[in-house]
């Protein structure tokens, strides 16, 4: 199950490889921005409705709060440059296995819903992280939006760790 | 000597004293500081700050999302800092306090009053 799932949200950026091979553009990178929280966000609700784990209905509620908060930074700056989030195929698979968790997790229950949904969270940070460092900051071309990026990622670093410690716990 | 002329003249005296020791008092006790502690990229900066007691400490949250300062003693805790907003602390004990945010637990910093 691990696996599987680690290889799903890996599978997310793979596309990335390709497209961004020829470079990307700040508008793509805006779109992969916001689809990437807003999966994230969507997870995390379904989560805190569903989880009786105070633990990880309180790591929901995080995910909620802080990828809510990024959004509304890079809504705000891509409106101050004029840049329209642009869509492509990093952002549609980002889009498309959101909503292939979503279903999964909708079908599970108890110890295995939160059992799956942290370990999705570890595997998709870990794979939006790989993201920001070997895509997404090397190819933000506008100044503000490569601080951005640089800025919201230790707070990514900080959702992997806590993802890894409540899926340690779990294990147990 | 007449008592009555003497009172205005010792009165005045016991001002002037009083002023000046209130002045002296005045110079011997600094006046308290403000530190600011910037939150950007998930970090308190300046992260290990000493501070003299009295002294007041703002901590500014310039990230996109809530924090919060919070001693793991139990010295202090500013509860929930939203995005764009700051807490002011006045460090009226003395001591070393070691202090997390409790959403982001990777984060730490520590306060010296001295």
């Amino acid at each position: 199950m691990k696996l599987s799932v680690f290889v799903l949200a890996g599978s997310l950026l793979l596309p990335a490889a390709g497209a961004f091979a020829q470079g990307i553009n700040d508008a793509q990178i805006a779109a992969i921005v916001v689809t990437a929280n807003q999966v994230d966000i969507d997870a995390g609700k379904l989560a805190k409705a569903t989880s009786k784990n105070a633990e990880v209905t309180k790591f929901a509620q995080l995910m909620i709060t802080d990828h809510t908060g990024v959004n509304k930074s890079a809504t705000d700056l891509v409106t101050k440059l004029k840049v329209t989030p642009e869509d492509n195929p990093t952002a549609q698979s980002l889009k498309d296995g959101g909503e292939k968790n979503v279903t999964a997790l909708k079908a599970l229950k108890g110890a295995a819903f939160d059992k799956a949904y942290v370990d999705h969270e570890v595997a998709y940070h870990q794979a939006v992280l790989d993201a920001v460092d070997k895509t997404l900051i090397p190819g933000a071309s506008n100044a503000d939006l490569k601080a951005l990026l640089v800025k919201v990622r230790p707070a990514f670093v900080a959702h992997l760790e806590h993802a890894k410690h409540l899926q340690s716990m779990m294990s147990k | 000597m007449n008592r009555s002329s003497q009172s205005p003249a010792r009165f005045a005296a016991a001002l002037g004293l009083l002023m000046c020791s209130m002045a002296v008092a005045a110079a011997a006790a600094p006046k308290p500081k403000t530190h600011t502690v910037t939150i950007d990229g998930t970090r308190f900066q300046t992260a290990d700050l000493s501070v003299a007691r009295g002294d007041i400490v703002v901590w500014v949250n310039q990230d996109p999302f809530p924090h919060t300062v919070t001693s793991k003693a139990g010295g202090f805790d500013s509860q929930t800092i939203d995005a764009g907003k700051s807490w002011k602390y006045t460090a009226v004990k003395r001591g070393e306090f070691p202090y997390v945010c409790n959403f982001h637990p990777m984060m730490s910093g520590t306060l010296r009053v001295k």
